[in-house]
């Protein structure tokens, strides 16, 4: 029997895509040249291995094919993408009252400096291609924790810290976009947690991209000393225009012995935006790395964060929601690598399709021959709301050793008919009861965030769910 | 000689769902089975590997039954390889029943395809392999009709260095509303040299199904052999039988009863 459907119009975005005129910033023309590329580093002021290193990084982007495997990227036209884009500041500031009022005014709207007094021990926040601000507790910076901008680190007492680890875990001949952001980067943050040090409360950078056609290559490298603790969150959001833009960032994570490292990320990118986005891990014997990640825009994502587990005893945990809506084609999952005996990893992960979105879960573990000993367990779960919408699970297990556990389990399925109907006669709507499930769906993500988060996280599940009763 | 392209490798970590794949060489000889099942017909084909490749399509009708038991043992060819093409109208059933005894390499490539309403699928693949076997299995359930119905089953054990790879694809096409997939997979690794690669997907594009999966891959279970040691079974001989279950497990449902006591003697000794 068909089923009756209502349709409601999808609630405008406003809070997140607001923009500003971008006429006073500086930008480098559209396209992919050895001579952009040179003019971003002398924008940059480039160290020559690091100039050496982007024009290498540009060959390789050009050597390189574009992937068929995943969404469709042909609207990505590269030739019409400004990779550089610096706002109207001359710096980076420490002070909120120092940042150009429009700035200042978009990370105020976006809720930044209030989060940073009531809950955060740092903020980055980049703006288009460089970060605008950036600020340590003074209590953290006490305990040795370094939370800076890259480019500066670079430059000082670390540098030969970054020169060794920087885009070490992901080279730019891993794919195609990593060769992109090893040629362009720019902004990101580095963090260094030294030995026995324990942040206690969250850093978090924030990404925005205010410029239309415009990219962003932020690079985020942390180190985590051993013994360390450290839990680190990424936001960034960007206005909607109707031309492509592009994010392809790189975050680079060492997690040393017996230390570990939460790293949560909500993305609510445009829906012009491809995020094409990696990240990866390292970590060492008895050391921890968590991964909390929610995609909720981009008009096509590939992100697939990977944990290399070096050290014996190594642990992952990755947690993750994916909620597709209309003109969305999100693509994400995770990898995992047990390279070591004993180490351990467990997957969970919800994906949500509506209103003709594909989400693609894709998943890879593999245990090589020195993992003896290692577990993994990986569940995915994918949630249809609607019959023109597409959800497809595809991971993937390669066990080459055979003394290792592995258990996988996934399932899609549609909201079932009597949750609804027994949420109705408690005297909820049939949106409010659909997005309560939903909610309650994702709550794997929402309860491992902060408080703010999980709340910001159910906010945009009510947004998307606007529209989807039926 | 022949090229088909049978398996698409994890190698290619990310690209295995719209890539070609390996291509083997095939053996010049080939055993062709084309059938056409009429209205509840109801047939059973029993094809053991030769020297030569199967080649089968089927075209079932609707409410007829087929039920397909192909047996791959160890000491035949070098290379087998087995193509299923099978497409069920209205009720119609297909129920595969796949032994892996051994054999340096087998490839099976077996895509079903649901189109009538109530038509079902089913895939009971078991093997047993060890020294250098490989084995190399596609198995994929496509529903296009209403309430259709697919299961695919896999158990086996792997010694020595044998090999596996199995992609089984649950694949929910629009408008096959009130489907159900499911598959499940149990790999017992005997030996650290074993090598075990598993592929399960689940593609849907249809609100009104219901997708499931689930994959255990590991050693034998130490409480088992506990179990067993306490009741006088030694270890060895737990590991045994512990193995044999797996292949057992499929045998047990072939519904050929002759066939099916040949099998378990066989297997036995």
């Amino acid at each position: 029997m068909k089923q009756d459907k209502t349709y409601v119009e999808d609630v405008n975005r406003a809070f997140y895509d607001f923009r500003y005129e971008d006429g006073d910033s500086y930008k480098v023309e559209s396209g992919l040249t050895r001579e952009i590329i040179e003019q971003i580093s002398r924008e940059k002021n480039d160290p020559d291995w690091m100039r050496e290193f982007r024009l290498r990084s540009l060959e390789i982007f050009h050597a390189m094919k574009m992937p068929v495997w995943g969404p469709s990227v042909e609207g990505l036209d590269m030739d019409n993408i400004v990779t550089y884009v610096r706002p109207n500041t001359e710096r980076m500031h420490t002070k909120w009252e120092d940042v150009p009022q429009n700035i200042k005014d978009t990370f105020e709207r976006l809720g930044i400096p209030q989060s940073e007094r009531e809950s955060l021990a740092g903020v980055g926040a980049q703006y288009d291609s460089e970060l605008v601000y950036h600020n340590v507790r003074k209590e953290v910076a006490e305990q040795g924790v370094v939370y800076t901008d890259l480019e500066s680190a670079m430059r000082g007492e670390y540098a030969d810290m970054i020169r060794s680890h920087f885009m070490k875990l992901v080279p730019p001949t891993d794919h195609k976009f990593a060769a992109l952001h090893g040629a362009v980067w720019s902004g990101g943050s580095f963090v260094y947690v030294p030995p026995g040090a324990s942040v206690e409360i969250p850093l978090q950078s924030y990404f925005r991209l205010n410029a239309a056609g415009a990219g962003q290559f932020e690079h985020t490298l942390i180190i985590v000393d051993k013994g360390a603790h450290l839990h680190f969150i990424e936001g960034c959001s960007a206005p909607k225009y109707n031309v492509a833009n592009l994010h392809a960032g790189c975050v680079e994570l060492y997690v040393g012995e017996d230390a570990s490292l939460r790293y949560s990320t909500i993305e609510n990118w445009s829906k012009n935006m491809y995020n094409l986005n990696t990240k990866r891990a390292r970590v060492e014997k008895g050391g921890r790395i968590e991964w909390v990640s929610g995609s909720f825009g981009s008009h096509v994502s590939y992100l697939y964060p990977m944990s290399i587990l070096a050290g014996e005893g190594a642990q992952c945990e990755f947690t993750g929601v994916t909620f597709a809506g209309e003109g969305q084609d999100l693509d994400t999952g995770c990898k995992i690598v047990h390279g070591a005996p004993d180490t351990t990893s467990h997957v969970n992960t919800r994906s949500i399709s509506k209103s003709g979105g594909v989400s693609t879960f894709r998943s890879a573990v593999v245990v090589t021959e020195k993992a003896a000993g290692s577990k993994s367990s990986v569940s995915c779960q994918s949630l249809m709301l609607d019959d023109i919408s597409r959800s497809d699970t595809i991971p993937a297990m390669d066990v080459r050793t055979g003394r290792a556990d592995i258990g996988h389990e996934a399932r899609i399925g549609r909201i079932s008919d009597e949750a609804v109907f027994y949420l109705m006669s408690r005297g909820l709507s049939e949106e409010d009861a659909r997005a309560l499930i939903v909610s309650g769906f994702a709550e794997n993500v929402s309860k491992e965030l902060p408080l703010e988060y999980a709340v910001e996280m159910n906010n945009l599940i009510r947004i998307e769910m606007k529209g989807a009763i039926g | 000689m022949s090229k088909e392209i049978v398996c698409r490798p994890l190698a290619e970590t990310f690209s295995w769902l719209r890539m070609g794949g390996t291509e083997v060489t095939l053996p010049d000889g080939r055993r062709e089975l084309a059938c056409r099942l009429t209205p509840h017909e109801n047939r059973t084909v029993v094809l053991e590997d030769a020297e030569e490749a199967a080649l089968v399509t089927a075209d079932l009708a609707e409410g007829a039954c087929l039920q397909l038991v192909s047996i791959r043992r160890e000491g035949a060819a070098p290379l087998t390889y087995s193509r299923i093409r099978v497409r069920c109208a209205e009720r119609a059933e297909f129920h595969w029943y796949r032994l892996v005894l051994g054999g340096q390499e087998t490839y099976d490539d077996c895509v079903v395809t649901l189109e009538g309403k109530n038509s079902a699928f089913t895939a009971d693949i078991g093997y047993r392999l060890q020294g250098e076997d490989s084995y190399d299995a596609n198995c994929e359930a496509i529903h296009l009709g209403r309430r259709t119905d697919s299961r695919i089953t896999a158990s086996g054990v792997l010694s020595d260095r044998a090999r596996k790879l199995l992609r089984g694809t649950i694949d929910f096409r629009r408008g096959c509303a009130g489907s159900a997939g499911k598959e499940t997979e149990d790999v017992l690794l005997m030996d650290e040299t074993v090598r075990n690669q598993s592929i399960p997907v689940i593609l849907c594009a249809e609100e009104d199904v219901a997708g499931d999966h689930g994959a255990t891959i590991g050693q034998p279970d130490e409480e088992s052999l506990y179990y067993m040691g306490t009741r006088g079974v030694d270890e060895a001989a737990a590991r045994t039988m512990l193995a044999e279950a797996r292949v057992d497990a499929v045998i047990c449902r072939i519904p050929d009863a002759d066939l099916r006591e040949a099998l378990m003697k066989e297997t036995e000794a």
